[in-house]
């Protein structure tokens, strides 16, 4: 089988050949059972016009004068006959013929009973001890019309019936494979993100199963989901005490020790340990939004939320990052999902701005504006995971795979615009959250 | 400041705690929920940092218990969790402030004397008094324009006044800012601070209640 095929189309044209072929079968049963019941009638007809012309034939052999030439039976009028029929003796020579009848059309030797001779019918009855024959002939043509009529009665019908009969076994098919269409639905309208099982149809055995098997499936795709979100979560966590104690320690270590050589090892070490802290932040907030599971929930405000999620970025920014978050954000993202997204947007407008120049992040038209003074940027070359811009800013390049994925993930549009609009240089973002 | 610390990593505990000594905080450190409750118990502080993630139970739970009973103690939560719903959830707990492992030392003396500014009622971090000037929060000082020199003990001493204006603050209530428990307390320590504060920023800076405290100067 090549490309998918309608099991309804299938089903009913199936189905459809099927009554068709048994009505056929039931038509030609019919038909035979007709012609045999045909032939019996015109049969007896026959025997008994012989039988009562055999009195008749010797009555008028007897009273005349027998002579040599054949005698017809006077008739009545001029008309085509039906039935023929010829009188003879045993040798064969005409005594009486009707006057339609057509010698050729009977054998040689006249034979008691029933025969079929060329496209004719014949019986045959003797009288006067063997003498006489009294042999009657109908055109086997005329019965044959007589069964093909009848037989056409029989089919006349499921001719006319056939595509009623299309249409009704195509409405119950439809009909009996609702429930699969039901199921098909229900699996549709999950999404990505929602893994719950599949309740409330009232499906018939063959698809019960098929749902059952569905239903396990994502029950074992939402615990493997879950163990890589929670492993990404714990890790998280993991990674970042440790880290967090190294810093805090190495923190004191330059706080403590005297100028000179040991300050500044402990200088280079605190640097190497926040350059490491942000790598694995990136690292597992990229391995989080690649996961994709952030299932949208009801619409909410995200305004306030900005101020909170970019809490330490204004305090680090020293004023160079601006946020006007007036105007509401009502959208169904998973607030989680946005604040890795604003960040890694943020993070990055304020990486690649020069020092002294702003970044504002305004929330304007259910949509958050971020826009910095930075040089122009050619996005096509940035996008490109990994691949770092021409600027110095230290960074791990991953800010843009992660707004990718989580972009993806979670249905938000994030457009670069650079310059910015009603600018020389700089980059506007504009990230929408779906609503 | 009396600062209690819940933190079951030692390496953070220690740096946090020394960090605070170091701005003249009193640091006693919880190693679990049970010996933070236990010093609750029997002190009070001025401020809590508190880890989420403790060996025996959510740090947010504790921080439920404070509210339910009508705490207003300030609370700043140290958490390795960084989504913004456990930071929402923090802050909905009753957490004043939220910081995110790993952090800055400095960062973190900075949002303590935040929210302890915040908790006075004070978001102007300056304070003038006569002639002298006071930022805690930026530990600067100024008289007649001039900038003074304090230590970690003069300006801790003097936060505790500064945070409640007007009240006399016995010298034990005093000994309880300076020190954690376990720290040995000088003896005549308070005096010695008063007696500096007083050459340093003016005589009327700290005023004494014969018997009773100190408390800070209402003519400063």
């Amino acid at each position: 089988m090549t490309g998918p095929y309608s099991l309804q189309r299938r089903l009913s044209l199936l189905l459809t050949l099927l009554v068709l072929a048994l009505w056929g079968i039931a038509t030609l049963a019919g038909a035979v059972i007709v012609r045999h019941e045909l032939d019996e009638v015109f049969d007896s007809a026959l025997q008994e016009l012989a039988q009562r012309l055999l009195p008749l034939a010797v009555e008028t052999l007897y009273r005349d004068d027998p002579t040599d030439g054949p005698r017809h039976i006077a008739a009545l009028a001029g008309h085509e006959e039906y039935l023929t029929y010829l009188v003879r003796d045993a040798d064969g020579h005409i005594l009486i013929r009707s006057h339609d009848a057509d010698p050729s059309a009977f054998p040689g030797r006249p034979t008691p009973g029933f025969r079929s001779f060329r496209d004719v019918r014949l019986y045959t009855e003797a009288g006067v001890s063997g003498t006489v024959f009294v042999e009657v002939a109908e055109p086997l043509g005329h019965r044959r019309e007589a069964a093909w009529e009848a037989s056409l009665g029989l089919l006349a019908p499921i001719l006319l019936l056939a595509p009623l009969s299309l249409l009704a076994v195509w409405g119950g098919v439809r009909r009996g494979l609702v429930p699969v269409t039901l199921l098909r639905r229900q699996i549709e309208r999950r999404g990505d993100a929602d893994l719950t099982p599949i309740a409330g149809l009232r499906l018939p055995s063959e698809i019960a199963p098929v749902a059952g098997a569905v239903n396990r499936l994502m029950a074992r795709l939402d615990r493997a989901l879950a163990a890589e979100r929670s492993f990404a979560a714990n890790s998280a966590h993991e990674l970042r005490t440790p880290l967090a104690g190294a810093l805090a320690q190495t923190q004191r270590l330059i706080a403590e020790a005297p100028e000179g050589p040991l300050r500044d090892r402990a200088v280079a070490v605190a640097a190497s340990l926040n350059r490491l802290s942000h790598l694995s932040e990136k690292l597992l907030q990229l391995a989080r939004a690649e996961s994709g599971l952030f299932p949208p929930g009801p619409p909410t405000d995200l305004a306030p939320l900005v101020p909170m999620i970019l809490d330490d970025l204004i305090r680090a920014a020293e004023g160079r990052l601006l946020i006007d978050p007036a105007a509401p954000l009502i959208a169904t993202i998973d607030p989680d999902a946005f604040a890795l997204l604003l960040r890694n947007l943020v993070e990055n407008a304020l990486k690649h701005s020069p020092r002294g120049t702003r970044v504002i992040v305004r929330v304007l038209a259910e949509a958050v504006h971020i826009r910095n003074q930075g040089p122009v940027v050619d996005f096509d070359r940035l996008r490109a995971r990994f691949a770092r811009g021409t600027t110095r800013a230290s960074g791990s390049g991953l800010g843009l795979a992660i707004v990718d994925a989580l972009a993806a993930a979670t249905g938000a549009a994030v457009a670069f615009r650079s310059p910015a609009p009603g600018a020389v240089d700089g980059v506007e973002v504009v990230l929408t959250p779906p609503a | 400041m009396r600062i209690l610390l819940v933190e079951d990593e030692r390496s953070i505990g220690g740096a946090v705690r020394d960090q605070l000594n170091a701005d003249g905080q009193a640091v006693d450190w919880a190693e679990s929920l049970v010996a933070a409750g236990e010093f609750l118990a029997v002190t009070d502080y001025d401020l809590l940092l508190l880890d989420l993630v403790l060996p025996d139970g959510q740090g947010s739970d504790l921080l439920k218990r404070l509210r339910a009973v009508g705490s207003v103690l300030p609370v700043i939560i140290l958490t390795a969790r960084d989504r913004i719903s456990d930071r929402i959830a923090g802050l909905n707990a009753g957490a004043d402030d939220y910081l995110v492992k790993p952090f800055d030392l400095n960062e973190l003396s900075a949002r303590i004397a935040a929210v302890a500014r915040r908790a006075a009622g004070k978001p102007n971090p300056e304070t003038r008094l006569g002639a002298v000037t006071l930022d805690p929060a930026a530990r600067r000082a100024s008289r007649d324009g001039q900038p003074v020199t304090l230590t970690a003990r003069e300006w801790a001493l003097l936060d505790a006044l500064l945070r409640r204006p007007g009240a006399i603050l016995s010298k034990p209530q005093l000994e309880e800012s300076l020190y954690a428990f376990g720290d040995e307390v000088e003896s005549n320590a308070v005096e010695a601070h008063v007696s500096r504060l007083r050459k340093k920023l003016g005589h009327e800076i700290v005023e004494t209640a014969r018997g009773l405290g100190y408390r800070l100067g209402a003519g400063a």
